[in-house]
């Protein structure tokens, strides 16, 4: 019999551990069961146990990094609308309010309590990007969140058991691919019951009554983690400033960082105020989740997060503004000033911890290809494509991903089984990435059209970003190359891309996409020859086009 | 397969088997008397990284003399397992290779998943890709979803690109063109073209290497396979030439990544399906030793001389998955290495072997691994060039080696040339003396391993404490307690031949064939007479593939199996189908069985939903070679006629309270040890190819197969 306020170091490692890998398993859970490209091949996704307080207790290491750290506020929205005394099994709860969760409605939140032996002992919770949520097909002109689709209020999805067809009769009715989005929520619910299951048979194994001393533990060590590692970055006041692309105008988001012992509080004031059209402002939930994971990325990189983690580091952007917008804003397209928030933060950060940082990154983006069928029968497929990263002192960029998201790229080979698309080309593109003495990653050009032979218009949604404000380059390395969208050649203008949507007619038409590099990091006189000259031998074009 | 020959087949037949395992340092030998039921001989040489066929053929020569076995043809079987291909991989010693996609798509290889493996680490590095970009060339074609022709392959242009290959000396060409698992003429067209102008070209396409949906996946396969293969090629054949001229000429098996057995010749057809074959080998033996000693729940833990391998082995029986990664950069983290779809012994590797080198990192702190020093010039104290520190080194200070006795005597060791290595490299820089250094390093690839292991079996759901842990490869009996200690086991087992168990592992291994073929469909509108074609057609191949092997085909047992998935999922779940029943009759079973099968791996199943079909497999088996140990009664007989020697050994512990230091310990002759003693730690046991360091605490007790079983101190 273990006592449980007194675990052995073994103890903690292993049950640690073992939470983890119970997140990691509803994870792989959810991937498996789901029906749609964005979570099934994309993995646009998160799931997570929290304490019975509504605090972070392990999450899967494939998360969605910036859900991982707003699930806490979801779980205590529930706890404060649904006393744990009402609580029953078989109850599971949704929402997917922005300001409650991942700050845009596409984003679907379940929560499920998890019962032992009649009392609460944590909550299982996925995050999970819906197909469809309705609303505009064009976020980039939508003025106000009602434009943006339909708002699940925080209700009652079952209750002890009992489905709640009115919530799913909602849902069904206002999304474009019901099938879809509905059998994506099930998957949901499987990998918070497979969470749940889990959870049972440890604290059986385990011989526990509840996970609170585990709980308890776990946060500790990781808030002490980030606590030493913030204490090793002298104490001062950080600012920075960067500029992102905007709807109308470009956007100024201005940072304050304020490093005092062993915690970091950041203040966005002087970022601007929250913007009208196109879906660009975040909540405060998500810029927290902004804040805080390039921070833990920083500092605390090798430490298993949970609510710990985040304690010594606060953060604050005034009301109104485009970092904590208010109702009815809009915030669809909301990464393209939340993912900004890292090169602001590493900016500042910048003269402090040089080998650290990191220049501005390519992103990721998608183009969504939606149309119907000759049989009315909706189809839909996001197609996911990284940019490249930023070069850091001492290292080139690394190509091949999407960070700050951590989606895969969707392979072509699915893409076109899911849509009428033929694509034609996907390369990386030599000498995208800025220059530097460590060079930006390059980005990629993309290039496809409909299906020869389809008979009917294809439609297409793009929302890029870095249009006009590229990855920037660090400590005199140049930025990347921007994002640039061409039909049949020819190259669009910001205005002509304002609306991101297009329709494909004819079999002719070519789209070629221009995913943006990376930026680079030092002075590009200062390269190392032997690198120029293997840079060279990459660029290099095979024999049959020399 | 009989466990024994009828005593009349022994004069035509012959009677021995020969089981060899290639490994990155060692050469390992089983040799196994079909008459007696007994193994009758280990052996290791040293590998010859640059012919590896050299120290097979030695070995062999050695053993059967060893053995008076000499008449040549008294061994009728042999069993081969390697770690060759892995090596090759890591360490890019394959062939030049050229990459021919479709056009616009030669950078699949290198744009890979795009995604964050580890979503803290802003630098965190993939591995180059095995086909560099000047080699990656493009042919205009395509095909469709549906597999439909739209643009013809531009043959001339696969002409034009010949001269270049040529030019380049080229020695393997991969192709992967995109929708090549549901149309493969195009890459069939372009392997006719290199093959009528280059006879002697290795060529491997993705439709046959991984028939798969996703162009990422399915290259990165048949790239990995055509970088090996004129590697493999080379070797398999001449090996096979060489036994021939020993008077071997029987069919040479080899172990399969999915633990099963193989022909030579199939074998050269798909070398990445041999990708794992050492380790795999080394997993059926834990689950040998296991059974044997009674557990059937283990963690078989193989160190050898530069990679460690651990596998959680339940109730008897490596499990196998269908994809592996090879390369992992990035502290051996999933998503840092290439991925490779082919069936594989779930297992996990770990950059810790007696060969990898110690070295202090921009941090200031000392690391080990993953790089090693492999067998030429190994560690330090081979005296052979090598000026880096190893494990082996690091041992070899703390008195855990004799250096006269390694191999059994037949190698000596430099202890002044491990010591120079490690106060150079490690102790002078960080202010230490040697022997802490190589305490430092030892403790390491110790945690290491622990850690690796202990995510292994976490993540399948198990607790460490509940496994018994059987420790082999060279170095592994080395470390196992330790290893133990922090995992929380609280027994060891060291198998007799320690040293060589993979090689021992791989009799035990089933001879089994495995065939895939594509057919999507929804299982409601499945044409069921398509399918029974697809399993008659695999059927054939299986047959014609075992016909090498001596075994009567009326023994070959099929299993045959199918992925499903509701209709729209990315993921599918097995489903075994009945071997006896025509498919069409089974269609009602296999959906219910799925739906069945889901739930229990899900816990509830959406309703609504259609059931697709993707892959139909069937594999080909023979039934398992039974391998019988004697065991010998139990006798209360006094543990110090065993006694070899006393020797100064370092411990972390050597007194209950006391600081590190080296306490003078007994030596005892494993050969000499009798079923039935028991003694306590701390103290050395040795045997030819092995050694296990048992340090204050634990206590060693001797089974009936003379194997050592350690009760594990705290």
């Amino acid at each position: 019999m273990r006592v449980q306020d007194e675990f052995s170091l073994i103890d903690i490692e292993i049950m640690w551990s073992r939470m983890i890998s119970i997140a990691d398993e509803m994870w792989s859970t959810l991937f498996k069961t789901a029906v749609s490209t964005v979570i099934g091949a994309a993995q646009d996704f998160g799931c997570e146990i929290l304490d019975t307080s509504g605090g972070s207790l392990a999450h899967s290491n494939r998360s969605m990094p910036v859900f991982n750290v707003v699930m806490p506020t979801v779980v205590r929205a529930v706890l404060n609308r649904f006393p744990v005394a009402d609580m029953q099994p078989g109850d599971v709860y949704v929402t997917n309010d922005p300001w409650l969760c991942a700050g845009h409605l596409d984003d679907i939140a379940i929560v499920t309590p998890v019962f032992y032996r009649g009392s609460i002992v944590a909550f299982t919770m996925s995050v999970a990007h819906a197909s469809s949520i309705g609303g505009s097909l064009t976020s980039r002109t939508v003025r106000d969140i009602y434009e943006e689709g339909l708002r699940i209020p925080l209700v009652k999805l079952y209750d002890a058991g009992e489905l709640n067809e009115t919530a799913f009769a909602f849902i069904g009715e206002n999304v474009r691919t019901p099938d879809m989005v509905l059998t994506d929520v099930e998957a949901q619910l499987t990998a918070n019951g497979v969470g749940a299951r889990r959870i049972e048979a440890f604290l059986e194994e385990y011989r526990l009554s509840n996970l609170d001393t585990l709980a308890e533990t776990v946060q500790r060590r990781s808030e002490g983690a980030m606590r030493r590692a913030i204490e090793t970055v002298p104490d001062g006041v950080y600012r920075h400033e960067v500029w992102a692309d905007g709807i109308d105008d470009p956007v100024r988001l201005r940072c304050r960082v304020t490093v005092d012992g062993d915690h970091i509080n950041v203040d966005y004031s002087g970022s601007d105020p929250q913007q009208i059209r196109g879906g660009i402002n975040c909540t405060m939930t998500y810029t927290r989740g902004h804040t805080v994971y390039p921070l833990k990325c920083l500092l605390s990189p090798t430490i298993p997060a949970n609510e710990g983690t985040y304690r010594p580091i606060t953060a604050h952007a005034p009301k109104g503004t485009v970092l904590n917008c208010v109702p009815p804003a809009s915030v669809g397209s909301r990464t393209h000033i939340g993912w900004h928030v890292h090169e602001l933060l590493f900016g500042a950060l910048e003269p402090v911890l040089p080998r650290r940082v990191q220049a501005g990154n390519g992103f990721l983006h998608y183009v969504y290809v939606y149309g119907e069928q000759e049989d009315k029968t909706f189809y839909n497929s996001h197609f996911f494509v990284a940019g490249g990263r930023g070069a850091g002192k001492g290292r080139d960029g690394i190509g091949r991903n999407g960070f700050p998201s951590s989606a895969r790229n969707v392979p072509v080979e699915v893409f076109e089984l899911r849509t009428p698309v033929l694509v034609r080309r996907r390369a990386l593109q030599p000498n995208s990435g800025g220059a530097g003495r460590w060079r930006g990653a390059c980005g990629q050009l993309l290039e496809f059209g409909v299906l020869p032979g389809y008979p009917r218009p294809v439609s297409l949604y793009f929302d890029p970003d870095r249009l006009r404000t590229p990855a920037p380059g660090f400590a005199g390395g140049e930025d990347g190359l921007l994002f640039q969208i061409a039909i049949d050649g020819r190259v669009l203008s910001f205005e002509e891309i304002a609306s991101g949507q297009f329709t494909l007619s004819s079999p002719a038409d070519l789209i070629q996409v221009q995913v943006p590099g990376g930026g680079g990091y030092g002075p590009k006189e200062q390269r190392d020859p032997e690198l120029i000259a293997e840079d060279e031998r990459w660029v290099a074009p095979p024999p049959n086009e020399r | 397969m009989p466990a024994t020959a009828p005593q009349s087949d022994l004069a035509t037949a012959g009677r021995y088997v020969m089981s060899i395992d290639v490994g990155g340092t060692f050469t390992d030998f089983v040799l196994f008397d079909t008459a007696s039921g007994e193994v009758v001989g280990f052996h290791k040489l040293l590998t010859d990284p640059q012919q590896p066929a050299r120290p097979v053929i030695t070995g062999w020569r050695d053993l059967l003399t060893r053995a008076e076995a000499s008449v040549p043809r008294t061994v009728y079987d042999a069993v081969h397992s390697t770690t060759l291909i892995t090596n090759a991989i890591v360490e890019r010693r394959g062939a030049k290779t050229v990459l021919l996609t479709t056009g616009g798509f030669r950078d699949v290889l290198e744009i890979g998943t795009e995604q964050m493996y580890d979503i803290f680490d802003l630098f965190a590095p993939y591995p180059p890709p095995l086909i560099p970009r000047s080699l990656r060339w493009e042919v205009n074609e395509r095909v469709t979803r549906d597999g439909v022709v739209l643009e013809e392959l531009d043959e001339h242009e696969v002409r034009a690109l010949l001269p270049h290959m040529a030019a380049e000396g080229v020695e393997s060409v991969a192709v992967s063109l995109l929708h090549a698992y549901r149309n493969p003429d195009h890459e069939h067209e372009v392997e006719e073209i290199i093959a009528s102008a280059f006879p002697g070209m290795a060529v491997s396409l993705s439709s046959r290497a991984a028939p798969l949906v996703g162009e990422y996946e399915r290259t990165s396969t048949v790239a990995a396979d055509a970088y090996v293969k004129p590697l493999v090629r080379r070797y398999v054949s001449s090996l096979v030439e060489e036994l021939r001229d020993l008077g071997f000429d029987r069919p040479l098996s080899m172990v399969l990544s999915s633990g099963g057995i193989t022909t030579a010749q199939a074998a050269m057809e798909y070398p990445i399906r041999l990708l794992e074959s050492g380790p795999a080998a080394g997993a059926f033996a834990a689950g040998f030793y296991g059974r044997l000693t009674g557990h059937d729940d283990v963690l078989s833990l193989d160190m050898g001389g530069t990679t460690a391998k651990a596998c959680l082995v339940e109730g008897g029986t490596p499990a196998v998955t269908h994809m592996l990664e090879v390369d992992r950069v990035h502290r051996f983290k999933p998503g840092s290495g290439l991925p490779i779809m082919v069936p594989t012994i779930d297992l996990i590797e770990i950059g810790a072997g007696g060969g990898s080198i110690a070295h202090i990192n921009p941090l200031g702190l000392v690391n080990v691994g993953p790089q090693s020093a492999g067998a030429d010039p190994g560690p330090a104290c081979y005296a052979r060039g090598g000026e880096q520190p190893t494990v082996t080194d690091a041992n070899l200070l703390l008195g855990y080696l004799d250096p006269a006795y390694f191999l059994g005597g037949r190698m000596s060791l430099d202890p002044e040339l491990a010591e120079r290595a490690i106060k150079e490299r490690i102790a002078r820089p960080l202010g230490i003396s040697a022997t802490e250094a190589a305490w430092g390093i030892y403790a390491i690839v110790n945690e290491n391993m622990a850690q690796a292991a202990r995510t292994h079996i976490i993540e399948r759901n198990r607790d460490p404490r509940d496994l018994v842990l059987v420790a082999f490869g060279g170095a592994g009996p080395a470390h196992a307690l330790p290893v133990a200690q922090i995992l929380g086991i609280s027994t060891v087992v060291v198998p007799l031949g320690a040293g060589v168990a993979s090689a021992t592992g791989a009799l035990t291994a089933p001879i089994s064939l495995p065939f895939a073929r594509s057919y999507m469909t929804l299982l409601d509108g499945c044409d069921w007479s398509a399918v029974d074609r697809l399993f008659e057609e695999m059927g054939r191949e299986a047959l014609a593939a075992l016909h090498g092997s001596d075994d009567s085909p009326s023994d070959v047992q099929f299993r045959k199996a199918v992925d499903l998935r509701f209709a729209g999922q990315y993921h599918e779940l097995r489903i075994d189908i009945s071997p006896d029943i025509r498919a069409a009759s089974a269609a009602g079973q296999i959906e219910s069985d799925f739906r069945e099968r889901y739930a229990e791996v899900y816990g509830r199943v959406p309703s609504g939903l259609r059931v697709e079909a993707l892959n139909w497999h069937l594999v080909a088996e023979l039934p398992r070679r039974t391998l019988t140990l004697l065991s010998r009664s139990v006798q209360s007989v006094d543990h110090r006629t065993a006694l070899k020697g006393k020797r100064e050994v370092y411990f972390a512990e050597p007194e209950p309270g006391r600081r590190p230091g080296t306490l003078r310990v007994s030596v005892y002759d494993r050969y000499r040890l009798q079923p039935g003693m028991a003694f306590d730690g701390p103290c050395i046991v040795e045997e030819r190819e092995a050694t296990v360091v048992v340090p204050p605490g634990s206590r060693v007790s001797i089974d009936e197969y003379c194997n050592v079983v350690l009760e594990v101190g705290n």
